[in-house]
């Protein structure tokens, strides 16, 4: 008993059947690669700083801050203590406004501290206070042995370069306040059509 | 045809034995811990990040890309201060690709190195911003 084909069959031939297994099989395999490749890029290993590497990046910011802090008063407080020409009452009004400003922008700078590390307004406001007080018991310029150098995380280091910016800003402005000439009391006079010298006569041989 | 076979398991073996040789056990997929890389150019930048080097391919690919800032005039411990990228006033998205004739080396980072930690930093704070 043969069987013969339908007459509306369709006829494929072997070699087309290859041709399709085939392409099927890499288009699979391709699939297969980019799959594997995203799944390998996505369940990629990263590795998070533990709490004590934390610990140490954090007490780095917080010195850098404060290393700031530092500096700044220092130049103000120096350029105080000189002789100047503005009356002692106008060199105390802009030293101790400087002195105010960077006190703030350093509590501003550890309150941001507390908040990148995710802590509630409340508890970064308790941190900064606390930080501040630990700094001014013990200033970071009277510290005996330096602890090793820490690079620190893009986000502690974006606030200390803001705050040793600002603070350079603070200090340089009052700088440039106390340092200045005193207001004269009278005008002086202005320079006259006649007070230009007029040339002399060249001397004759 | 026994000898098209045994030339082909020949040729596939010598294929398994120059590729296992050229191939990176530390860089295999799903196996060890993180993988960062350094990429010095040839005008002296460097980029750290992770690496995807595409044989064949023009350029080499670096995601989660920070670089090295001069903080010379900063307080910190250091002269440099490292920097994610994506902040710069373009905003870009976090891939770099980056011409490979540019390239003057690459280096594996080691994860206890300060720009490993510093990076392991960065991420344990973005973890505990989420």
């Amino acid at each position: 008993m043969t069987r013969r084909a339908a007459p509306d069959a369709i006829r494929i031939s072997r070699r087309a059947v290859r041709i399709g297994i085939t392409v099927t099989v890499a288009l699979l395999a391709l699939l297969a690669i980019v799959g594997l490749a995203m799944a390998a890029r996505a369940n990629e290993p990263v590795t998070v700083a533990t709490a004590a590497q934390m610990k140490v990046q954090q007490a780095a910011a917080e010195r850098d801050v404060e290393r700031s802090y530092e500096q700044s008063a220092e130049q103000v407080i120096k350029v105080r203590a000189l002789s100047l020409a503005i009356t002692a009452a106008q060199a105390d009004q802009i030293a101790t406004k400087a002195l105010t400003d960077l006190r703030a922008l350093r509590h501003s700078a550890y309150l941001s501290l507390g908040q990148v590390m995710s802590m509630a307004a409340a508890e970064a406001e308790t941190y900064a206070a606390a930080t501040e007080t630990r700094f001014d018991q013990a200033p970071v310029a009277r510290e005996t042995a330096s602890p090793s150098p820490v690079l620190l995380a893009p986000r502690f280091y974006a606030i200390v370069a803001r705050m040793s910016e600002l603070a350079t800003l603070l200090a340089d402005q009052a700088t440039t306040q106390l340092t200045a000439p005193p207001p004269s009391s009278s005008p002086s006079p202005a320079p006259s059509g006649s007070a230009r010298p007029s040339p002399s006569p060249s001397p004759t041989r | 045809m026994r000898y098209a076979r045994a030339l082909i398991v020949v040729g596939a073996i010598a294929l398994g034995l120059l590729l296992g040789a050229a191939l990176d056990p530390q860089g295999l997929p799903f196996v060890g811990s993180e993988r960062l890389s350094a990429v010095f150019l040839l005008d002296g930048q460097a980029y750290f990040g992770h690496l995807e080097d595409t044989p064949f391919s023009g350029t080499i690919v670096l995601r989660d890309v920070y670089y090295i800032n001069d903080a010379s005039k900063v307080t910190t411990d250091l002269p440099v201060g490292l920097l994610k990228r994506g902040s710069e006033l373009h905003q870009p998205v976090d891939t770099m690709y980056i011409r490979r004739d540019r390239v003057l080396a690459i280096e594996r980072v080691t994860s206890g190195s300060p720009i490993g930690l510093a990076i392991a930093g960065q991420r344990a704070l973005e973890r505990g911003a989420k």
